[in-house]
């Protein structure tokens, strides 16, 4: 009720002032009366809420420029139920002030209505939320919120949106191009474009790849030893081929050794999973394989005795074929040796969850 | 008795899931070829079959989620004569396309600086059709695919290159 009676009031008022000179001091003292009613009622009525929030931006945006104001109320529908960001208000005043300053608004407050239902109206209310979680403490990023009542109603892909929420906030530079962005944007403005791009629908799905491929690429040269460092997709690239090609060829050389080593010898596994147990952590192995082996192993226990002397005998006539292989590649089997396990696994947890999530 | 309690790791991760399929393979193998294993080309035939087991375990660890393990399960049923001519004719291709790439190389460095303002799909034309041959099925998939594949098959690559080796250095003193 305090909130309605709020909203009467700004009404009152700026009607009041409509008659008056429209001027960017007017506008700074209309944005204070909006701060004031804003943070007042920081209840969570919510539909008094966005009736507030609403009313502002473009009984502000009317004052400024057009005496439309039956147009702009009407053309702003309140979806209220689509308003669920945070309330970032002080800073809503200072958006204000500055697209008071910037008179691009008044060209595409009339504008944005034929675009509203254009294909390449874009979203940006999703930016602001994101925007204030992660940086709250810049004006900047939160300059959308009062665009979000009206711009919240368009339903636009959601991934197009934080892709270009983290591409206008890492590239946006200076203020002004900001402001001038953010002019556009408020109320009815769709797309966010950085200064001097293209805004196509094409472009910007182009750009939104883009910038799904590069997170891919950065994700790999995590995953990728020695990519860090390197600058350049391309060379990035090269990096993983051959990153891949290693494992491959380890995966063969230690398959042939498997090959060449164990001829004859039965695979203990038990034995094998209580020292892998310890070095590779998972000591479930002997209670999933136990069962199934324990009558092979009771049989084989004898034969170990036998089994090493065959290893030796059988080592030694391979060994030629070993070094063939070796000598081909040995910084493969370099690797190979040098294959700090224990490290890698605790990267490569890191990398599971990453990879799971 | 010792009471040996190792840390506890998941037992359903992929390296576990890898490990037991893989020893259980090894193990048939060894059980299966009792006689003449000193010749070069039983070494040799085992050597394909242990590799093969290893990539056909490695795919039954990550069952069908992954494209790649799809494309390599399908490439070890229905290819499971032709192993060998398979083998040969791939190391060929494969000497060869290093070499090719390390031409592509020198040019791909001059013409990727001039075109690393547009587009990306045109810059990772070549790498892409690397990394398309030598990842498993990635002929069929678009770049952001690839590259999600390709870090999967790189993580379980790792995974499997480990289990091996601590398999190897266990039998091999």
């Amino acid at each position: 009720m305090e909130s309605n009676a709020g909203t009467k009031e700004t009404r009152s008022n700026l009607t009041a002032s409509d008659g008056g000179e429209v001027t960017a001091f007017e506008s700074l003292q209309f944005t204070d009366e909006i701060h004031r009613l804003i943070l007042a009622p920081t209840t969570d009525n919510s539909s008094s809420f966005t009736a507030l929030l609403e009313l502002p931006p473009p009984q502000a945006v009317e004052l400024l420029h057009s005496p439309d104001s039956p147009k702009l109320i009407a053309a702003s529908p309140p979806n209220v139920e689509d308003f669920q960001g945070s309330f970032r208000f002080p800073s809503n005043s200072g958006l204000i002030e500055r697209d008071a300053r910037f008179s691009l608004f008044s060209g595409e407050a009339n504008n944005s209505n034929e675009k509203r239902n254009s294909p390449e109206s874009k979203n940006v209310s999703a930016n602001p939320e994101k925007n204030v979680k992660s940086e709250p403490a810049e004006t900047e990023s939160s300059q959308p919120l009062v665009s979000d009542p009206t711009v919240e109603k368009r339903s636009i892909k959601r991934k197009d949106r934080e892709n270009k929420v983290k591409g206008s906030t890492k590239k946006s530079k200076t203020v002004a191009n900001e402001n001038s962005e953010d002019a556009e944007k408020l109320p009815y403005v769709h797309v966010r474009a950085r200064r001097g791009q293209a805004t196509d629908s094409h472009s910007l799905a182009e750009r939104a790849r883009r910038e799904k491929i590069n997170a891919r690429m950065k994700l790999l040269q995590e995953l990728v030893p020695g990519c860090n460092k390197i600058s350049g997709t391309a060379l990035v690239l090269d990096e993983i081929i051959n990153h891949v090609q290693s494992l491959q060829r380890q995966v063969e050389f230690l398959s042939m050794r498997l090959a060449a080593v164990n001829p004859r010898i039965d695979f203990n596994l038990d034995s094998v999973f209580t020292s892998e147990s310890g070095s590779l952590m998972d000591s479930n192995f002997p209670s999933l394989v136990m069962p199934a082996i324990w009558p092979e192993v009771q049989g084989n226990g004898h034969r170990q005795q036998y089994q090493h002397q065959w290893h030796l005998d059988t080592l030694q006539q391979p060994v030629w074929g070993r070094e063939e292989v070796c000598n081909n590649y040995i910084t493969p089997e370099n690797s190979l040796l040098t294959y700090d396990s224990s490290a890698n696994s605790a990267t490569l947890q890191a990398n599971h969850l990453k990879m799971e999530l | 008795m010792n009471k040996y309690n190792p840390p506890r790791m998941n037992p359903s991760s992929l390296r576990s899931r890898f490990a037991t399929r893989f020893l259980r393979t090894l193990s048939k193998i060894n059980a299966q070829k009792p006689t003449s294993s000193s010749s070069p080309t039983e070494i040799f035939r085992r050597y394909r079959r242990i590799k093969a087991a290893a990539d056909k375990s490695m795919a039954y660890s990550v069952r069908s989620r992954r494209t790649w393990s799809r494309a390599m399960l399908w490439k070890l049923r229905t290819r499971p004569c032709g192993r060998r001519s398979v083998k040969t004719s791939t190391i060929i291709k494969s000497r060869e396309a290093r070499k090719t790439r390390h031409e592509k190389q020198n040019k791909n460095t001059t013409t990727t600086t001039t075109t690393t303002t547009g587009e990306d799909g045109v810059v990772f034309g070549v790498e892409a059709d690397e990394l398309r041959e030598l990842v498993p099925g990635g002929e069929a998939m678009d770049l952001y695919n690839l590259l999600d594949e390709t870090a999967h098959y790189i993580k379980c690559l790792t995974t499997q290159v480990q289990v091996m080796k601590k398999i190897a250095d266990f039998y091999s003193p």
